[in-house]
């Protein structure tokens, strides 16, 4: 039954295709672009957004790393073994300020990762070979031997041990790659022991565990914080600590691209829908002819969906690929410096899902049209169905021409107009599809800015202090006396957990007086901290612990102490993701007395720091210039602008494409009208001037359309989706509104330009015979 | 399994014989109605034994971690594992005697000011000074009170450690539950008010409320009073352990103690500073129950003194207890045979006509956790193994006798002794079971879990002739129930102490909780 229907539908959809070739490919070239967006967008969601994941599960990550003051091996893993939900261990030595060489390049802090022979790592060998226990060998992390040119089978030089083989590249999730964190390599321990003689009973300060179930993690935190008595310095570290200590320095780009490929995707899709309506809407006329001579409803719908899926399918085909290759390469070095591997396989399922929805979308916005069509009256449809009014005679017609080429200069424009206002439905379809262009432009202008604003200004973060220094706290009142200095006072900064889910790290931040003068995130309820018992927290904080004004945060610090304070406000701030405290120093320092700290200096307003940056370092600091949420982050930012560019001149082509297919058609459609202007002695001039004014019927609303839904849907719903803890800046300032209605004119202007050439082409007579 | 109909059970049930056949079809909760295993009742067959369905036996059904996540659950029970090193299988016959042994309750006041719990984070070997069940002590207590009335034994013996800290209000509460009465647990006006409060900024602690896993309001529910039914007419045989009478299982009572158990002032956290010495760190294989130096502890206690206490509120219920008024408390629970005002409590008696159990005082009246043996006890065991006659014998004491200092001459007392069919002991927490085989025909020495630390089990002993005159054990173990959660929680907070009893093996092997143990016929 269906392949009876399926035959002749097939016919007539072929038939359709020859008819109209260059309709059909000028719609393919918008799929193309559309499923190009899409595949783009999901290379992005999918390889950044479950990069981590796919990372930990190819490393094995364990679910819980503790970092502590080196002890020996047998007493870690004794209180180790006593945890319940135990599935494995692993111990290592992890060694810092370690001197390498390379080919002649030399570092002197590099991170060396001790490894014992068990069978549980926590990194992923890529390349090579895993560490065998006798030989002198080496592992060097991706990221570093991609920047460095380390190959294999090469030596590779390390302090202390000599030439080492280069054996294989892994990829660890627990940190960031380099140049984002120091150099790492691994080394087995049998190597060291080979090396300074075998110790009994090695110091180890890092220990992985893996659970049965990662369910019941926080009564496993719980047994280990009980029984960590005497280990020094201890740090817990979660998959999700880990994936936030990343977000440190890469979490808010991630974020970002990922909200802007989930938006993309929801735009790609408006437009997909939108130009295969419209198409059909083209069609009406035709539809009313099938359906007076009988054909059935059933019969034109699906010739209607099989012309479009004929269309569609090697179009999406070839926009996805398109799509994939232009961003895969960026997204998988951005990865590649996250320590992520690239989706590879993993992604083919989504871009199958990607091109399905390419095609799928343009054959149900043709079909469904196309079906409730032939509900209408046929009469209707023969008339034309959504052209307004009638157009009268031919004779008529000349007449008006005539008197609009002698008297009106607008008045062809105005003719472009309704021309184009015609088509009610397409009008609709191509100003959504402009529209939503040109907010998806100014999003990303906006995220340009947003980004530059975060890698570069610590205003940002609500730091008002322009220098740190790596001075006692006792010499903050030498700081103060130096010229330019407006407030100098020592700053300290600890990572805790929550005491009571251990899993949630928060960067404590403590001044000995009012912080607001060196940090004032803005606030978003409650008041500031006042009196010792009081804590500011980030909002991103208040939401991950379910916390507000009032009520009391535990904070577990590295000393083994815990702090209780008092919630007097949540801040919106993008440090850490949010996860942050201020707190008094008094109370800090109480719980903590060891809590490292630095000078933080804010400058009088409009003083030079380079003076002030002598005078510190005359004091034997190393002063450094505040720096802003990304600021580690500077090599994602520029993968992130690669692929921001991408995508932004798929989007214009877009546009392009957009308009040139309004004119297009409507020149089409209206051959007699433009022929009858033609024959009235309108030049090439008239011909482009009347399609200016039906492109600005399109370009103006859509305009403003764009505007309003990236003021108003587009930006916020990036920022939420970014960074729920934070009020990013992304609303499009004056002169990006501005430049890119600026492009979308131009393009305009290319469009009319192009297709009245194309007009230009066709015979008079012809273009009256129609 | 036989499938058994209504009416078919009605049936049995009225021919009197079947109470065994119909309990292995009935679920856990029916169990209790339904089995009688006392010793004159019993059918004693070895398909019996492994269809027995006690309430809280293990061997019908016990708690596990099947996959391994630190997750209680229940599951299947286990089965008798028959142990020939003393002489081979044989049928069963008739019973001779049927005992509980419960041991190492540690009933606790963890409101007690008295307590050192600041010493746990140091480790082996103070990691008994702090549990994070710790506060449940009387309702697993309760829980295996009621485990032991469904058993229905002809005695039970209580084998020492049956409070933690000396305390008279300890003692009071565990001897409420022991022969039944009204139960208020802790001290002090408001219930509990110890370190496990939320209200504690030590993360060193478990603290119910706000630690994983959390129950919010169990410290409250922990104090509520509660009525305990007792053992109902069986006799209990009472040990002395280091913990009724020693503060923290080691110190005699001093002064300072003494003022600090009633008063009010705490110390909870560890004083800046307060280290163990070197060398003092114990193996994990050691005692749980105590450290092994009352010196250590007097000096750490000197110390902490020194540093910042808690207020709490006073109550002079917490008074700490001499060894003769805990002999005098704990020997009234026993028959009226067993002497009240002795200097130790020493003391045999007869449990049927063929059974007579020994029990030996070797808690050291100086101080100190471990075992020892006094002068005239060898000879006072020589001459009761003497009266024995043709009885089988067992002896029972707190600290296990090759493990306490002198217990050496007592083993080869026993070892000559023909009759001598079990020594049971508690002290180090642990399921154990060990042939000593001997010319006279050797025994079982037996240790039984606590019930503070994991597993929290008691233990059924039933002695069985075998034909050919020999003589078996039939023991498994009794896990604790009650009516409330309180108990579960316990259980699985004892099991989730990474410095508890999972970790450290206390449960044993199959073979060291549920077994058959077979003793060749005697060669006298």
């Amino acid at each position: 039954m269906i392949t009876a229907r399926l035959g002749p539908a097939l016919a007539e959809a072929r038939r359709g295709l020859r008819l109209r070739r260059r309709r059909s490919l000028l719609t393919a070239l918008g799929i193309a672009l559309a499923a190009a967006m899409l595949s783009a967008a999901l290379v992005i969601a999918d390889g950044l957004g479950l990069g981590f994941d796919r990372a930990a599960r190819a490393a094995g990550l364990p679910d819980v790393i503790v970092r502590f003051d080196p002890q020996s091996r047998s007493t870690v893993a004794q209180r180790i073994s006593a945890l319940p939900d135990l599935a494995g261990f692993a111990t290592r030595s992890e060694l810092t300020n370690v001197g390498i060489g390379f080919a002649g390049r030399r570092r002197h802090d590099a991170v060396a990762e001790v490894v014992g022979s068990g069978p549980r790592r926590g990194y992923a060998v890529v390349a090579g070979r895993d560490l065998r226990s006798r030989g002198s060998e080496v592992l060097v992390e991706r990221a570093f031997a991609q920047a460095w040119g380390v190959e294999l089978g090469r030596a590779f030089a390390v302090g202390g041990l000599g030439p080492q083989r280069v054996v294989g590249f892994v990829e660890a999730p627990d940190n960031v790659g380099y140049p984002l964190a120091k150099p790492r390599f691994y080394v087995s321990r049998a190597a060291i022991d080979a090396r300074f003689g075998r110790e009994a009973d090695p110091q180890v300060n890092y220990a992985e565990i893996w659970l049965r179930n990662p369910r019941y993690l926080d009564q496993v935190l719980v047994q280990a914080r009980a029984s960590s008595f005497g280990l020094h310095d201890l740090r817990f570290a979660t998959r999700s600590g880990v994936r936030v200590l990343l977000d440190q320095a890469a979490g808010i780009v991630i974020d970002l691209l990922v909200a802007l490929s989930l938006i993309a995707l929801a735009t790609a899709g408006a437009m997909l829908a939108a130009s295969a309506r419209a198409e059909v809407q083209r069609r009406l006329a035709a539809i009313g002819v099938q359906r007076a001579v009988g054909a059935p409803a059933g019969h034109i719908a699906l010739a209607q969906a099989l012309e479009a899926a004929l269309v569609a399918a090697p179009a999406a085909a070839l926009g996805c690929a398109a799509g994939t290759i232009a961003t895969y390469g960026p997204a998988s070095r951005l990865l590649s410096l996250l320590n992520e591997p690239a989706p590879e396989a993993a992604l083919v399922l989504p871009l199958l899902g990607g091109w399905l929805a390419a095609v799928l979308i343009p054959v149900a916005a043709a079909a469904w049209p196309a079906w409730r069509a032939t509900r209408r009256p046929v009469v209707g449809l023969l008339r034309g169905a959504d052209v307004a009014g009638s157009a009268g005679s031919a004779p008529g017609r000349l007449a008006r021409a005539g008197a609009v080429i002698r008297h009106r200069r607008g008045g062809l424009a105005a003719l472009g107009a309704r021309l184009v206002s015609a088509r009610r439905a397409r009008l609709l379809a191509t100003v959504i599809t402009l529209g939503l262009s040109t907010a998806f432009v100014l999003l990303l202008l906006s995220l340009a800015s947003a980004l530059s604003s975060l890698e570069t200004d610590p205003g940002a973060l609500g730091k008002r202090y322009q220098l740190t220094a790596s001075l006692s706290a006792s010499q903050a009142r030498h700081v103060a006396r130096i010229p330019g200095v407006q407030a100098a006072a020592p700053r300290y900064e600890v990572q805790a957990v929550d005491s009571f889910s251990l899993g949630e790290t928060i960067d404590v931040v403590a001044y000995p007086g009012d912080h607001t003068v060196f940090e004032a995130p803005p606030l978003t309820s409650g008041h500031r901290l006042r009196g010792s018992g009081q804590a500011e927290i980030g909002a991103g904080l208040a939401q991950a612990l379910g916390l507000g004004p009032g009520q009391t945060v535990a904070l577990a610090l590295p000393s083994g102490r815990e702090l209780r304070l008092r919630v007097a406000g949540v801040i919106s701030s993008l440090d850490h993701d949010g996860r942050v405290a201020y707190v008094p120093a008094s109370a800090l320092l109480s719980a903590d007395p060891g809590a490292r700290s630095q000078i933080a200096v804010k400058l009088r307003p409009n003083a030079d720091p380079a003076p002030v940056t002598a005078a510190l370092a005359a004091l034997g600091a190393e002063p450094a210039p505040t720096s802003g949420a990304t600021a580690r982050g500077a090599p994602l930012v520029a993968v992130l602008r690669t692929i921001l560019r991408a995508v932004a001149i798929v989007d214009g082509l877009v546009c392009l494409y957009a308009l040139i297919q309004a004119c297009a058609l409507t020149v089409q459609e209206r051959r007699r009208t433009v022929a009858v202007l033609r024959a009235c002695g309108a030049g090439p001039s008239a011909v482009r001037r009347l399609l200016l004014g039906a492109a600005l019927t399109l370009v103006v609303p859509a305009a403003l359309v764009g505007v309003l839904l990236e003021r108003l849907v587009l930006g916020p719903a990036l920022a939420r989706l970014a960074a729920s803890y934070a009020t990013l800046p992304l609303t499009a300032s004056a002169t990006e509104v501005l430049a890119t209605v600026a492009g979308l004119v131009l393009a305009a202007g290319l469009a009319v330009v192009w297709v009245a050439r194309q007009a230009g082409r066709e015979s008079v007579l012809a273009g009256l015979a129609a | 399994m036989r499938r058994i109909t209504r009416r078919r059970a009605l049936a049995e049930a009225l021919r009197g014989s079947a109470a065994l056949p119909l309990a292995a079809a009935l679920p856990l909760s029916a169990g209790l109605a339904a089995c009688d295993l006392t010793a004159t009742s019993t059918p004693t067959s070895e398909n019996d034994s492994k269809n027995q369905s006690h309430f809280g036996s293990t061997v019908r059904g016990t708690w596990g971690d099947p996959v391994g996540d630190g997750q209680l659950r229940p599951g299947p029970g286990e089965p008798l594992v028959h142990r020939t090193e003393l002489g081979r299988r044989a049928a069963l016959g008739h019973p001779l005697a049927s005992l509980a042994h419960v041991t190492d309750a540690h009933v606790l006041d963890a409101s007690s000011p008295a307590r050192v719990t600041f010493l746990d984070r140091l480790g082996p070997p103070f990691q008994s000074t702090f549990r994070p069940q710790e506060a449940l002590t009387a309702q697993v207590l309760a829980g295996t009170v009621a485990a032991i009335r469904a058993l229905r034994p002809q005695a039970v013996i209580q084998g020492g450690d049956l409070i933690d800290n000396a305390q008279s209000n300890e003692l009071a509460h565990a001897l409420a539950i022991l022969r039944g009465g009204r139960v208020q647990p802790g001290s002090g006006r408001d219930g509990y008010f110890g370190v496990q409060l939320a209200s504690d900024s030590d993360p060193f602690y478990y603290r119910p409320d706000v630690d994983s896993p959390r129950h919010p309001g169990l410290l409250r529910r922990a104090s509520r009073p509660f009525t305990s039914p007792g053992v109902t007419g069986r006799p209990v045989l009472p040990v002395l352990g280091d913990h009724d009478a020693l503060v923290a299982g080691e110190l005699v009572p001093s002064e300072l103690t003494r003022s600090l158990a009633v008063g009010s002032r705490a110390l909870w956290d560890l004083p800046a500073g307060l280290s163990l010495p070197p060398g003092a760190r114990s193996d994990l294989l050691a005692s749980p129950d105590g450290p092994p130096a009352p010196a250590l502890v007097d000096e750490l206690l000197t110390k902490a003194l020194e540093g910042p206490t808690v207020g709490v509120p006073a109550d002079p219920s917490r008074r700490q207890l001499q060894f003769a008024e805990v002999q005098s408390r704990l020997s009234a629970l026993a028959p009226a045979t067993v002497p009240r005002t002795a200097e130790r409590l020493d003391y045999a008696i007869e449990v049927g006509p063929q059974v007579r159990v020994i029990v030996l005082d070797l808690v050291r009246r100086g101080g100190g956790s471990g075992g020892q043996v006094v002068g005239g006890q060898a000879a006072w065991l020589a001459s009761e193994l003497a009266r024995s006659g043709r009885r089988w014998v067992v002896v029972v004491s707190h600290q296990p006798l090759d493990s306490s200092a002198g217990g050496e001459p007592l083993l080869a007392l026993l070892d000559r002794a023909p009759r001598v069919v079990a020594v049971l002991s508690g002290h180090t927490h642990r399921n154990q079971i060990r042939a000593r085989a001997t010319s006279a025909g050797g025994y079982w020495l037996i240790s039984t879990a606590s019930l503070i630390d994991f597993p929290q089990q008691a233990r059924a002993v039933r002695i069985v002739a075998t034909t050919g005159g020999g003589v078996a054990i039939q023991t498994w173990m009794l896990d604790h129930v009650s009516g409330g959660d309180l108990g579960s929680i316990a259980r699985q907070l004892s099991y989730l102490d990474a410095q508890g009893g999972r970790p450290r093996g206390f449960a044993g092997s199959p073979a060291d909780r549920n077994a058959i143990l077979y003793r060749r016929p005697s060669r006298s």
